[in-house]
Parts: structure tokens; sequence; C-alpha cells
């Protein structure tokens, strides 16, 4: 008896300390595809312009040659010694490369959205590129900038494996497992073939694309990337040359995107007094390195010039809030190239003025922002926090690849289309950071806690002119996107963009011109990538 | 940073002559000393991880505290105690709004567990059950602003007591507080190295110990009080970034008491203390000053 009460007590002394471990991961479904789009090395690529001339990739040897049976030889030699790790890394990456490799992004982008910070005499220094290591570390994953990164590792994806697609099914080598019965298939199966290695060719095109969007992540990445070929071939998905192959051609379309080479580099010299200027004859320059975010940053003359041109128009500019006062977040992201926009696209669809600073109107708005900072209920102030999405996190474009990755791992498509369904969500998304913050600087409007000081804002408020809302902006051109690849659930996705919309009203960040405006704006981009998917002659995956 | 904890734990540990959760006293049996205290603390510099700063965006960030206090003697070696404090929080400078509300009720149960005479000396060790839940949905994700943590905590503390007939006294009391895990308004977070997927946060346990000396005497004590708190776990404040409700919030601070039964009216004290911290991680470097008055009532007499 008194044993039993020693047993009731104990559990009742360790059960709660037994049950605070939390799982970190998102609930993912392993890759069992309905269908593998045999015919996606026909669908039409984005930056590449011909998978055949572009990435000659070789024939493998054939299934029967010496140099393929000694290559089964080490997957199976492998896989008699597997260790419980070895078998968790199979485990981790069966959900596919396209979803691990998303969760990664949007890890880095939380883990490097943070601002510099002050110096001791209240000035700010910009991070470097050229020195990543420094403080404040390289880069700051604002959201514009992890939009665009977003963007670029899911069109590089997309665009290696509609390669990859066309050389699996041009020589149709098959998996290991089904070659020789020896060998285990420790992962979920299919009949893709295996040449080049879809997992190899993931790993390549991704690692390249994060180390240059991630530089001082180097170490993580490519030991992620290593353990996902690795993985392949310990599960008997695919040989070494499959692996060699598929790294080969990833590491290829990434170089595409981010040649940094008309075959000039500019080196400014530590003083800043000399300039070197080298010349070396390689390919043009990737997309990556031409579609103006190193100018994104602007300069101060630039800054004031803003300011000004809002002055010379009657209207109060925008100052930012920040304390030591910061220089505004990317004013010329709205130059970047945008995927599915024309530059003159982006300019046309620009929304329509602001209320004006002075007017009834913007008073009677500032009124209704008032009123939220004081009285908001806590179900509004829990739709705050929950769109925050502020320092430290995924960006609101992250928070939408979190969305979208639970209806893309339970659609059961092929990788890539899943990659395709990343691709479209992200260049929406970016193309709605460039919209927006075309429009953000066009208007140079101020925030409410701006013209009203009495306003205090319920979660932080970001360093750029307020109309229209990026929130907004993001979420309607997710929406519209998330809508089409997946109609029946428009309903959702347009009513959390509707929230998300609403939270910076309710955060007090926002007028209600910003977030209405916004999301009709936000909407209109989408529809531009939408039309893009439709279109055969532009995607071909419908 | 945790200016809540802080003021929470002043609450606890440095208020009470006979009512604290952590000294050497006992309230008499039926005896029930009820009160009001009210704190002011503030901070302008923190600690981002260990790298101490400050911010320009907060300016100082003050916290109004009002607790009302409640200890009965159930008989005389057996007190109960319970707290419940509303919280105030606001920035001097900067957009963000400050938060209020009704905090976390605690209630502690003190037991007399040893008390030994040597010569004119007495020997005392206590041990002491507390349980505090928060009373209100109030967001602890919404830091520095935040009232508190959200966090239920179930603690087991000892105390260690030493007095002399003169009366000096001098305190030791170590406790350990197991937290509940904590859930957010948002489904996925940044802390520590890792992104999560979920709504819920792991909270880390807590070990923390005060070291009192002191001197009481017809109706007046004076105290001088060191306190350390450990969080046995948790991430650090990146460069730049916001607290997180995990963060390893550690802080040690030293402090004064003084607390005078007045001659008139019987059985009304006024209490004063105040405390600094002196050095912290994850934290802001607090100096509060409290005051408040502490009435007894004497249920077994007529």
């Amino acid at each position: 008896m008194k044993l039993k009460y020693t047993i009731v007590l104990v559990a009742l002394v360790t059960l709660p300390f037994s049950c605070k471990d939390i799982n970190s991961g998102e609930k993912l479904n392993p890759l069992q595809p309905a269908n593998q789009d045999e015919t996606a090395g026909g669908w039409k690529p984005i930056i590449l312009t011909n998978y055949a001339t572009q990435l000659p990739l070789p024939a493998p040897a054939a299934t029967n040659s010496a140099s393929y049976v000694a290559e089964m030889d080490v997957i199976k030699k492998a896989q008699s010694k597997l260790t419980d790790a070895q078998r968790n890394t199979i485990n981790y990456w069966s959900v596919g490369g396209v979803l691990r490799w998303n969760q990664v992004v949007r890890k880095l982008v939380a883990q490097y959205n943070l601002p510099p910070a002050p110096r001791g005499d209240g000035s700010y220094i910009f991070p470097d590129a050229e020195n990543p290591f420094a403080d404040p570390q390289f880069p700051f994953a604002n959201p514009p900038y992890a939009a665009r990164a977003y963007s670029y590792v899911s069109v590089a994806q997309y665009d290696a494996l509609k390669a990859a697609w066309y050389y699996k099914y041009l020589y149709n080598r098959p998996a290991p497992y089904t070659v020789d019965s020896g060998v285990k298939a420790l992962g979920p199966t299919s009949d893709l073939p295996a040449y080049p290695s879809e997992d190899a060719v993931l790993s390549g095109v991704t690692a390249e694309m994060l180390k240059v969007l991630f530089p001082t992540a180097v170490e993580e990445i490519t030991l992620l990337a290593a353990d996902q070929r690795n993985a392949a071939l310990w599960s008997g998905k695919a040989t070494d040359s499959d692996i060699s192959a598929g790294l080969a051609l990833g590491k290829a379309v990434a170089t595409i995107f981010t040649a940094n080479s008309t075959g000039v580099f500019t080196i400014p010299g530590a003083s800043g007094a000399s300039t070197t200027t080298l010349s070396v004859n390689i390919a043009t320059r990737g997309r990556f390195r031409t579609d103006g975010i190193g100018a994104a940053i602007g300069n101060a003359t630039q800054w004031q010039a803003l300011a000004d041109g809002a002055v010379a128009k009657g209207e109060i500019p925008w100052i930012s809030q920040d304390l030591p006062v910061r220089p505004p977040m990317l004013p010329n992201f709205g130059k970047v190239v945008a995927w599915n926009m024309s530059a003159g696209q982006i300019v046309s669809e620009r929304p329509g003025p602001p209320p004006s600073t002075s007017s009834e109107e913007m008073k009677t708005q500032l009124q209704e922002v008032k009123k939220y900072s004081e009285n908001a209920t806590r179900e509004e102030l829990a739709i705050v926090y929950k769109w925050a999405d502020g320092a430290g996190t995924y960006a609101p474009p992250g928070h939408w690849n979190d969305i979208a990755a639970e209806y893309i791992s339970n659609a059961r498509w092929s990788e890539v289309r899943m990659a395709r369904a990343f691709a479209l969500l992200n260049m929406a998304l970016h193309d709605a950071a460039v919209g927006c913050w075309e429009t953000k600087y066009f208007y140079f409007n101020p925030r409410p806690s701006q013209l009203d000081p009495s306003i205090k804002v319920k979660t932080g408020l970001p360093n750029f002119p307020a109309y229209t809302s990026g929130h907004s902006t993001f979420s309607a051109s997710a929406a519209a996107v998330l809508s089409y690849l997946f109609p029946n659930d428009a309903q959702f996705f347009n009513d959390q963009a509707k929230e998300a919309s609403l939270s910076r009203l309710y955060g007090a960040i926002h007028y209600r011109a910003d977030i209405e405006v916004g999301l009709a704006h936000g909407s209109r981009i989408g529809s531009y990538t939408v039309n893009f998917a439709k279109d055969p002659q532009k995607d071909g995956g419908d | 940073m945790n200016r809540f904890l802080l003021v929470l734990f002043f609450c606890a540990a440095h208020l009470a002559y006979a009512q604290t959760l952590d000294d050497g006293l006992m309230m008499p049996k039926k005896d029930f000393c009820t009160g009001i205290l009210v704190t002011h603390s503030q901070w302008n510099n923190y600690w981002e991880g260990t790298l101490k700063r400050d911010n320009q965006n907060v300016g100082t960030l003050s916290t109004t505290n009002i607790t009302w206090l409640g200890n009965y003697g159930v008989n005389d070696k057996l007190n109960v105690i319970a707290m419940l404090p509303y919280v105030a929080t606001k920035a001097s400078q900067g957009t963000m709004s400050g938060m209020q509300g009704i905090q976390d009720l605690t209630i502690g149960g003190k037991y007399q567990v040893a008390k030994k005479e040597v010569g004119t000396n007495t020997l005392s060790v206590f041990g002491v059950g507390v349980f505090s839940t928060p009373l209100t949905n109030y967001t602890p994700d919404n830091l520095p602003m935040s009232i508190g943590l959200h966090s239920t905590t179930l603690s087991g503390r000892a105390i260690f007591n030493f007095a002399t007939k003169q009366g000096w006294y001098a305190n030791f009391s170590p406790a350990y507080v197991y937290r509940t895990n904590v859930t957010l308004d948002r489904n996925a977070y940044f802390t520590d190295g890792v992104q999560y997927y979920t709504n819920e946060v792991r909270m880390f346990d807590q070990f923390n110990y005060n070291v009192n000396f002191g001197f009481i005497k017809n109706g007046l004590q004076t105290e001088i009080n060191f306190y350390q708190q450990d969080t046995l776990g948790g991430g650090d404040i990146r460069r730049q970034d916001v607290p997180f409700v995990s963060n390893r919030m550690n802080f040690s601070t030293i402090g004064v008491l003084v607390m005078y039964y007045l001659p008139k009216p019987k059985n009304l004290a006024v209490r004063f203390a105040s405390t600094y911290t002196m050095d912290g991680r994850n934290v802001g470097q607090t100096f509060s000053v409290m005051g408040g008055l502490l009435y007894t009532i004497h249920f077994s007499k007529k």
C-alpha cells in the first residue's frame, strides 16, 4: 500500500517535468506523390533558357556496367552498418527536399531578421556583404530582403528540378533499389528515374543560393546539403553517379542565377581612395547580381529627396520614429526587378494617393487608429501578435510559406510540382514587396504615430512609410496564388489575408486606407503570377 | 525585460515582517495580516544576453505594481499566504504602448519543520510550497511591455533561520521553481537558434536563493538582503532583437527593508523596501522602491 502511494507521488512529481519538452517541427508527410509529372522536363524555364544546350549532362553508365555494380556495392555496404543518426537523417529528408529547404530558409530569415544596432554616436552601419561576419551581421533579412530570398531559392529550385526531370526521363535510369534487390528502400519508393538525383540537385542549387543570401550560415548550409545527398544514398534512392550528376546540375543552375561576371570585378580600396577593376572573361552576370538589390539602400541625398518631394506636394513627409533616427528601409527596393511584372507594370499598378495629410479624411482615419491604440480587445490583440512577424521572425513572406507548406505537403505532389507551388507563391510575394515598396516611397506617407504622437503601437513599428501596408500587400498576393493552387480553400486564404491586413490597424500601425488599398493592390499583383502559371507558353505546369 | 518577475519576486521575498514566504518569521495562530503594497521599479539599461546596453526606443521602462497581500496563521506552525498584483508598464520614449492588468495569483503555505534553541539563540527550519498562476489572459509575447510571463509555477523552498535573543537574525532560503510551458497567439517563433512551429514555448525551471541579515526588536525590523535567480535553460536576446518569454533570465539584487509597527493605531505597520539589480542576463537593471501598509487582525481575541 505504501509502495502504491510512493509510485503515485513520484508520478505526480515527475509527470510535469517529462511533459515539458516540445517538438519544434511541422507535421509533414513522407513524399508519396500521386503522379510524378513525367512531362515536367517540357515545362518552361524561368531563368534558364534551354535545359539541353545550357546544361549538357552526359548520359549515365548502363546499369549492367562494372562501374554501376561497384556503386551498388557502396550502397549495400553503407546500408549494412547504418547508425540511428543516419536513419534519422533518412527520415528527416523523406518528406522531400523542397519542403525541408523551405523550412531552412524560413529559419535563416528569422535568424538574420535583425536590424543593425546603433553605434555610440547615434549612427548606423549597414550590413556589408563583403564583411558578413562583422557587427551588424549580413544580411538584415527584413521583409523585402526576405521576399527576394524566398523567391530566388524557390525559382532556382523549380528551374533546376525541371532540368532534372528533363534528364531523368531522357535517360530513364531506375532507382538502385529497383535494379538490385540487395539494395533496400529505406524511404518512400517510386518509379521516378534516379539520374540525376533530385535530392542532389536540390542540395546543390539550394546550398549555392543560400550561400550568397546568408553567407555566414555556410557551415550549417553545407552540412545540411551533404546530409541530403547522404540520405539519398543511404536510403537506396541514388548511387554516387546519380548524386554527382545531380550536384553538378544543381550547382550549375545556381551559378547561372548568381554569376558575378560580365567578367568585371570592381573592388574598392579599403581607404576609398582607389578602386581596382579586374576584367575576366566569363559569362554574363546572373539575374541575382543585376536585379537592382545593390542600390536598394540608396544614399543620404536620395533619402532627403524623398522627404523634399512629399513637402513639394504639400504633404507631411514620413520621418523615422526609431531612436536614434534610422535611415529608411530599402527605399529603392521598388526598382528591384520583379518576376512577373515589368517595371512599367509596377508603376502602372501603383495605387492612387492616400488621403492628404492635411485632409479631414486623414483626421477621421487617424481617429480610428487612435481608438484601436486605446481600446483594442484581447481578441484584436491576439490578431496583432499572430501576424506581428517583426524583428527576429521569418517575416510576412515566411508566414505565408509556413501556411502554404501544410497544403503543399498534403497535396501529394511530385517534388517538381511542390517546387512550382513555392516558386509561384514566392514570385508573387517578391513582386508584392517591389510593388508595395515602390508605392511606399512614391508617397512617403507618415505613420499614425508620427501625425499623432499620443498614438502608441501594440507591436514593433516598421521603419518605412505607411501607405500602403506591406502585410496587406504580401497577404493578398499570397492568397491569390494559393487560391489558384488550392481552389477549395480559397475562402480560408482570403480570410487569413484579411485578418493579417486588419492586424495592422488593430496594432495602430496603419490607417484603414493603407490596409484596404494594400489588399486590393496585393490581389492585383498576385494575379500576374496566376496568369503566368496558367499560360502554357510561360510555365506549362497547369 | 522581466521587471514583472523582479516585482513578483520582491513581493514574495522582501515584503514582510512575519509574513513572507522566505523569511524566518511566522504569523501566530488565527492572526490575519493583510495590506496593500505599491512598488515602482524602473530600468534604463538592460542586458542583451550578457551585453549591457541602453535603448532609446524604450528610454526608461517603468513598472507600477499594486499588490494585495494576505497572510493567515492556521496555527503557530502553519501560515497560508496569498498575493495578487495589478501591474502596469510604460516606456518613457519610443512608440511602444504600455500594458496593464491583473497579473498572477500566488498562494503559498509555510510550515515550521524544526525549531531548536541553542543557548540564547534559535535555529529554525521551514518548508514552503508556493503555487502561482495567471488570473487574466495577458500576453507574454510583447516583452518588455508584457506584464508577466503567463506561466503557472510550483515552487519548493527551504528556509534556514538563525536568530539571537537580542534581535539579530540571518536567513538563507533556496528554492526550486517549476514553470509550466506557455502558449502564444502565434504558431511559430524563433528562439535559441531554432525555428519552432508550435504556439507552445518550453519554459525552463528556475533556481533562486536569498540571504538576509537583519535586526528586529520592539516592532522595528531592518534588513539588508541579497537575491540570486538563475533560469536553468533558454536562449539569449540576440543583438538588437526583442526579448522573448523563454529567455534565460538571470539576475542578482541587493536590497534593504524597513518595517515598523506603529504605536498607534495598533496593529498597523508601515513597510519600505528597495532593491537594485547588480548583474543580470536578459533582464533590465532594475531599481525598485516599495511602500506599503499592513494591518493585522487577531481573530483569536475578542
